[in-house]
């Protein structure tokens, strides 16, 4: 009891002779674990964005609006029997009308100059194997049908997500690796400092026989807090990124793929206490060493 | 108590500190180590310290063969001895009081016992009255007497002091000589390295004097020159 109300004394009085180095160090681990949060945000969210959308993929079968009956079954007896395909929903003449309507509700002129009598109708398709390779060699087969006025694949846009993501990702963890190796460094020197400035309380402690864990744990025990802090100042961080980040790409209209860019708060958690997991192991180890290599004890 | 066997430390540059000194020294003597500066004098106290270790030869305190004493023990030894310095290394953040509790608190005895223990030890060093003064409102004479109290806290068997009396006026010194004599009368073995003649030559101890590493004279009740 006695020696774990030293330990703490001892920690704390340290620190707060030390302020501004302890607040540099703490500000440093806390924006780069900021950022190894965001990075595991993003990823995460690109990966559910993707899924959600993979779940739905949707090729979408565009026939001619002229096509001839005998070549509509004839596409729909494919789609009915074939193993590749999971279900389809057809959209008829009315249908494509009524959504091109809502579509451009604020231009009548354009919806004017057509009727459904002109629409095509359409098959929207969900493939059992929902990979980007196999969707574009289905969209070929049904492309050569007859009566089949063109394919559309999703295919370009889930390329697109998948590659912004992993860069977004990327690029915010190769940061946040640099910052985290400067924050260790920044933490050993913040001990070294605190051994400094405590020479000669050491000199003493040897003298009298202070064992050598009673001498280090107090100088551990500042760098383990000092990367505790640090990852306690970056969990808010990681919340507003979840709150503002996220959310901005999922209101945007910009790419309507975006919308699947979720993370579910219990995620957001698991990270938090990983952060907390990594900055109090940046923390120890940063202590370790300076108290290995400068303490001599 | 205390046996060196043809114990030699060179430091690094080929400064030959000790050469091939033996010695020993039995339970509850005073004894005194003699002779110029860079002598050997300190480094002979180091190596009872284990604060050096020797390059050849061999050490026994207290039963320990000190060449086979794990860095780990280390601290667990030296709590069976007490240092006194020319310059009294206290702590100048704390109190008289703090700086001798210090050396109960680091080797992890509890505030009951400090709290019994401390007051006790300022006594018998004649500083009850000054226990909440600061070290730099002290005399050095004071300042001294805190340093032995600290050193003496734990009760150890052995003293070792190094030019204990060298920045202290002689009067004050017969003070701080008085302070180790009662020490060792209680029974614990104090070795005391010094320059002081007049405390040398009053006292009537056993004196081994060094001259360039190598031990010149030993005489049980002897004087400085």
């Amino acid at each position: 009891m006695y020696r774990l109300w030293y330990y703490f004394r001892e920690t704390f009085s340290s620190i707060w002779r030390n302020l501004s180095l302890t607040m540099a160090a703490i500000f440093t681990v806390a924006i780069s674990l900021a950022l190894v949060g965001a990075s595991l945000l993003v990823r995460e969210g690109a990966e559910r964005a993707t899924a959600q959308f993979q779940e739905g993929v949707e090729f979408i079968v565009f026939m001619n609006a002229d096509a001839a009956e005998d070549q509509d079954l004839a596409i729909r007896d494919v789609l009915d029997n074939s193993p590749v395909i999971a279900s389809y929903t057809y959209i008829g003449q009315e249908d494509a009308y009524e959504e091109f309507r809502n579509l451009f509700a604020d231009k009548p002129d354009l919806v004017n100059s057509v009727s459904p009598a002109v629409m095509p109708p359409s098959y929207r398709i969900v493939p059992s194997d929902p990979s980007a390779a196999n969707v574009s060699e289905l969209a070929d087969q049904f492309a050569s049908q007859p009566g089949v006025k063109e394919v559309a694949t999703a295919t370009e846009a889930i390329r697109q997500i998948d590659d912004f993501s992993t860069r977004v990702s990327q690029a915010l963890l190769v940061a946040a690796v640099v910052l985290v190796g400067v924050s260790a460094l920044l933490i050993l020197n913040t001990v070294f400092t605190a051994i400094g400035a405590r020479r000669q309380e050491i000199e003493v402690m040897k003298l009298v026989g202070a064992t050598n864990w009673f001498i280090r744990i107090p100088f551990m025990l500042e760098g383990t807090i000092h990367g505790l802090l640090g990852a306690a100042l970056a969990i808010p961080a990681l919340f507003v990124v979840d709150k503002q980040v996220l959310a901005f790409f999922q209101e945007s209209d910009a790419v309507p793929l975006f919308r699947g860019f979720a993370v579910p708060e219990g995620f957001v958690w698991d990270t938090s206490i990983w952060l907390l997991i990594i900055g109090g192991t940046v923390g120890m180890i940063g202590s370790a060493v300076a108290v290995t290599r400068y303490l001599d004890v | 108590m205390i046996r060196l066997e043809n114990v030699t430390k060179v430091y690094k540059g080929d400064v030959t500190a000790l050469r091939e000194v033996s010695a020993e020294i039995q339970s509850g003597e005073f004894v005194f180590l003699v002779g110029q500066s860079g002598s050997g004098k300190s480094t002979f106290l180091r190596l009872l310290n284990r604060e050096e270790v020797p390059d050849s030869g061999k050490i026994w305190v207290a039963g320990k063969d000190l060449s086979k004493l794990r860095s780990w023990s280390v601290p667990h030894f030296r709590r069976s001895m007490g240092c006194v310095f020319q310059d009294y290394k206290l702590l100048h953040k704390k109190t008289v009081f703090e700086n001798v509790a210090f050396a109960l608190e680091v080797i992890g005895q509890s505030r009951p016992v400090i709290r019994k223990n401390v007051p006790a030890i300022l006594d018998l060093v004649g500083l009850t009255q000054k226990a909440d003064r600061f070290p730099n409102e002290l005399s050095g004479g004071e300042q001294q007497r805190v340093s032995i109290a600290r050193a003496f806290a734990n009760r150890p068997k052995i003293m070792l002091a190094d030019e204990p009396t060298g920045n202290l006026d002689p009067s004050t010194s017969v003070g701080i000589m008085k302070l180790l004599d009662l020490i060792n009368r209680r029974g614990t073995t104090v070795i005391m390295a010094t320059h002081d003649r007049s405390i040398v030559d009053s006292m009537q101890r056993r004196v081994i004097e060094l001259d360039r590493g190598v031990v010149v004279r030993d005489e049980s009740r002897g004087i400085y020159d």
